[in-house]
């Protein structure tokens, strides 16, 4: 049964506060999860965006892990266009054997060595997902080896708490599909608030494509170091409700400035006299400072509902250094403590996917498969979370 | 003549002394007394004005005690945030009392007009100025009985209360339209409200 | 510079925290027959920009003033608004003598880790005290939140800790079998909507509520149902058909990763 519950569980997505228990000092309990009898291998494959990931994690007998690799291409668009799903699945069909020999090398061990082959099962783009999800099936087949599909939010929230050895944090995962505040509860990761409409990621990489911003290395990077140069903050909606938040709103609020008669698209005067200007860099730094404080908002929310004092932020906009700062600023001020990332794990990545496939592979959950398929719409909270208490 | 301390307001604004005077009869000429004394000039002119340093307010548009300590309290809350809408802090009780942002409109409802009454006197001031000082001197002003705040609620004009905040059609006082009592305590409670948010009103 | 206001809240009794806002107990002159109020201060925010924390924390203190307002005109019993300083983020409401609701109904009272399981016996004699039989009190629920939302008021965070009893002996009844009055509490979340989609998710979050903290609620949550029903009048056909559709799919749509 890979997702047993999964009838019902569109009934429980709802979170409200009062589902979360109370935080049970000196009560955990035994985690179903036992120590390896022997060390487990998994390789993990990702394309659910415009990266394709691969790595190699490693169980050993004594509870710990260990990555053995982690290779990552991106496929990188020209300033002004996005990703279309057609070409980015062309991209991981050329990098796919590219990344996963260079992954397997820089472990140093053979197809024939790994337990078990994770894929990205959703949620994402569709035809960038088939084409990896198609790369595993091939894999399975050719080296005998059983599939696990995984849940690519789940793959960030297990691949952040190992790495930074977070206990019971509320999860904020943001990326360019995805803006969901998590927190654990009853082995499911259990969806707190979210965006009611686009992602924080796709709200910051539209927006660079408006600005012309490069896409290299990534436009959400760009927008950052933009920002460190703007000045002026310019009101734009802040749209939280209750525990969700929206940027769809503030998306076309932050375009609308550059259509402004003080909008100056090289960020300099025209003369002496020309003081009342608004530049792209004062853009990019009022939209960081107004869609960060929004995800900083929802999350405490989060952590003053539940008692939780740690806070763990994945996905690709989880690398941007102020998000990091207002985030810590906010623990700091409820004695929290905040476990971020570096890109290395932050960005999507193949590492990851190895990670949460080989905990549920070792609490004997398999992909048969007839059922690897993937899809686009993949709730975190659908996921049954055997291997935590 | 009542006395109550601000606890939290800078000394000269944390003392506050009402009363309320029924069967006044020269409301006419204090009105006419207050309108001079705003542009008298010189020496006598400081004079007259501190002489009628007090907000004169229509006691028949005040539901209760609580609706002017909170008219009171937020006005004073603006002096001390430099936040005056109206030239004096009492003036600005006067303000805080009417539902709109029209100051005349505020006057002409809220303040002494010659047709008054019954007027509810308050003098907001520091501890300096002894409550016996205060006593005289408003008793120098007004001509009338002074009352308890107890007899209040005998000289609330309902209507003109329900007709200046816009109540008629609320579903508030359709629900209570059987018991007067309740009536005026919804009334109240709407007003008293109203009256504290005044300055976030939009 | 200090501010008028900051004083107070020294001078204040600490009730609560929360992310939003720190909750005090005050009084705002020295006359002991003026009541006791309830300060809400939504605090600086150090991570948000100072300029965006002003605006943003003025225009919640005045959305959730303007809200209780709405609902006080409307005949919803809220608490009355007392003092107002949005530069300073302070709120200050009527302090309502009472009880919440959840720690009047079974499974309520155990908020608290140390709280034994023997909690039921507990609510029953609370309720007792407040002379209410339980289905009388649904009622209650039912109807306040439906002349909430008839007058497009959306709470956003209903829960049986944001309703409360007022106490007997502070309450003078002009019911002849009622000696209690039910007031909704907290419009921190608030907001103004006619939507049928967000009156159905208010109830929605209220019934999980109740599942989640309340043993066997169905029957009770049942009764608010038939109340808010009745006092909903030809509005509750479409927001009850929404509720359903609410149900089914919880309260967020499914989404594109």
């Amino acid at each position: 049964m890979p997702f047993p519950n999964r009838a019902s569980s569109s009934l429980n997505s709802i979170i409200h506060p009062t589902d979360l228990p109370a935080p049970m000092p000196g009560r955990l309990r035994q985690t179903p999860l036992k120590n390896p009898d022997r060390p487990y291998l998994a390789i993990g494959l990702e394309g659910s965006a415009n990266k394709f990931g691969a790595g190699v994690i490693k169980h050993l007998e004594d509870g710990s892990t260990s990555v053995l690799s982690n290779v990552r291409h991106t496929y990188i668009t020209p300033p002004g266009e996005g990703f279309q799903p057609r070409d980015t699945a062309l991209h991981h069909r050329e990098w796919a054997l590219k990344v996963i020999n260079e992954c397997l090398d820089k472990a140093n061990v053979s197809m024939h060595d790994v337990d078990c082959i994770c894929f990205t099962k959703g949620p994402g783009m569709g035809a960038p997902l088939q084409s990896v999800a198609l790369i595993a099936r091939t894999l399975s087949l050719l080296f005998n080896k059983p599939l696990i599909g995984v849940n690519h939010c789940v793959g960030h929230i297990e691949m952040g708490r190992d790495v930074t050895g977070a206990q019971n944090p509320v999860v904020l995962y943001v990326s360019g599909g995805n803006t969901q505040v998590i927190a654990y509860s009853r082995q499911c990761y259990r969806i707190f608030g979210e965006t009611l409409d686009i992602a924080v990621g796709n709200c910051l990489d539209r927006f660079a494509r408006v600005i012309d911003l490069s896409n290299d290395p990534a436009p959400g990077y760009n927008i950052e170091q933009e920002a460190k140069k703007g000045k002026r903050l310019l009101p734009l909606p802040y749209a939280t409700k209750g525990m969700d938040v929206s940027f769809s709103g503030i998306l076309t609020a932050v375009e609308a400035y550059t259509f402004d008669k003080r909008f100056r698209k090289d960020g300099q005067p025209k003369d002496a006299n020309d003081q009342d200007i608004i530049t792209p860099a004062d853009l990019c730094f009022s939209l960081q400072e107004t869609i960060y404080a929004m995800l900083v908002e929802i999350t405490e929310r989060a952590m003053a509902h539940i008692g939780s004092k740690e806070i763990l932020i994945v996905g690709g906009v989880g690398c941007n250094e102020r998000l990091q700062e207002m985030m810590r600023i906010m623990a700091e001020e409820r004695e929290g403590k905040v476990f971020a990332m570096d890109e290395r794990f932050c960005i999507d990545n193949g590492i990851m996917i190895a990670q949460a496939g080989l905990l549920s592979f070792r609490m004997g959950f398999e992909t048969p498969l007839a059922k690897s398929t993937t899809t686009q719409r993949f709730r975190t909270d659908e996921v049954h979370v055997s291997w935590r208490a | 003549m009542e006395s109550y301390q601000l606890l939290h307001f800078p000394p000269h604004l944390s003392c506050v002394h009402a009363a309320l005077y029924t069967n006044v009869s020269d409301s006419d000429s204090l009105r006419k007394r207050l309108v001079a004394a705003s542009t008298a000039e010189g020496p006598a002119g400081e004079r007259e004005r501190d002489a009628v340093n007090f907000s004169f307010i229509e006691a028949r548009l005040i539901t209760s005690v609580k609706h002017l300590r909170t008219a009171v309290y937020q006005a004073v809350l603006a002096e001390t945030q430099g936040a005056l809408r109206t030239k004096t802090v009492h003036s600005e009780i006067i303000w805080a009392l009417n539902p709109t942002n029209n100051i005349s409109e505020a006057m002409r409802r809220y303040g002494v007009s010659d047709t008054s009454t019954a007027l509810v006197v308050v003098r907001v001031c520091g501890p300096d100025l002894s409550t016996e000082t205060v006593e005289r001197d408003m008793d120098a002003v007004v001509k009338g009985t002074k009352v308890p705040f107890t007899e209040l609620q005998q000289l609330t004009d309902w209507a003109a209360v329900k007709k200046y905040h816009k109540l008629g059609g609320e579903a508030a006082i359709r629900d209570a339209k059987d018991d007067i009592e309740h009536e005026h305590a919804i009334v109240d409670g709407i007003v008293v409200s109203s009256v504290a948010m005044k300055s976030v009103s939009g | 510079m200090t501010s008028a206001s900051l004083d107070l809240i020294l001078a204040s009794t600490l009730i609560s925290q929360g992310a939003e806002a720190k909750v005090y107990k005050a009084k705002l002159s020295s006359d002991p027959s003026d009541s006791e109020i309830l300060l809400k201060h939504r605090f600086r925010k150090g991570y948000r920009h100072p300029t965006l924390d002003g605006s943003l924390t003025r225009a919640r203190v005045a959305g959730e003033a303007r809200a209780l307002l709405k609902c006080l005109r409307a005949g919803v019993n809220v608490p009355g608004v007392r003092m107002v300083d949005a530069a300073e983020g302070v709120l200050g409401i009527e302090w309502i003598h009472g009880q919440s609701v959840r720690k009047l109904l079974p499974g309520g009272a155990g908020e608290d880790e140390d709280a034994s399981g023997d909690s039921e016996p507990e609510a029953a004699d609370a309720l007792r005290e407040y002379d209410i039989p339980v289905d009388a009190l649904m009622q209650l629920i039912g109807q306040e939140i439906a002349k909430m939302h008839l007058a497009d008021v959306i709470h956003g965070d209903l829960t049986t800790s944001n309703m409360m009893l007022r106490h007997p002996s502070s309450f003078k009844s002009r019911h002849p079998t009622l000696s209690t009055e039910l007031v909704l509490i907290d419009f921190g979340l608030s907001f103004h909507s006619s939507l049928v989609e967000d009156k159905a998710v208010d109830l929605y979050v209220l019934e999980r509520a109740f599942s989640s903290t309340h043993p066997d609620s169905e029957p009770l949550f049942a009764s608010v149902l038939r109340a808010y029903e009745q006092r909903m009048g030809k509005d509750w056909a479409a927001i009850g058909r929404r509720l359903e559709d609410v149900r089914m799919r919880g309260r967020k749509r499914s989404m594109v990763g």
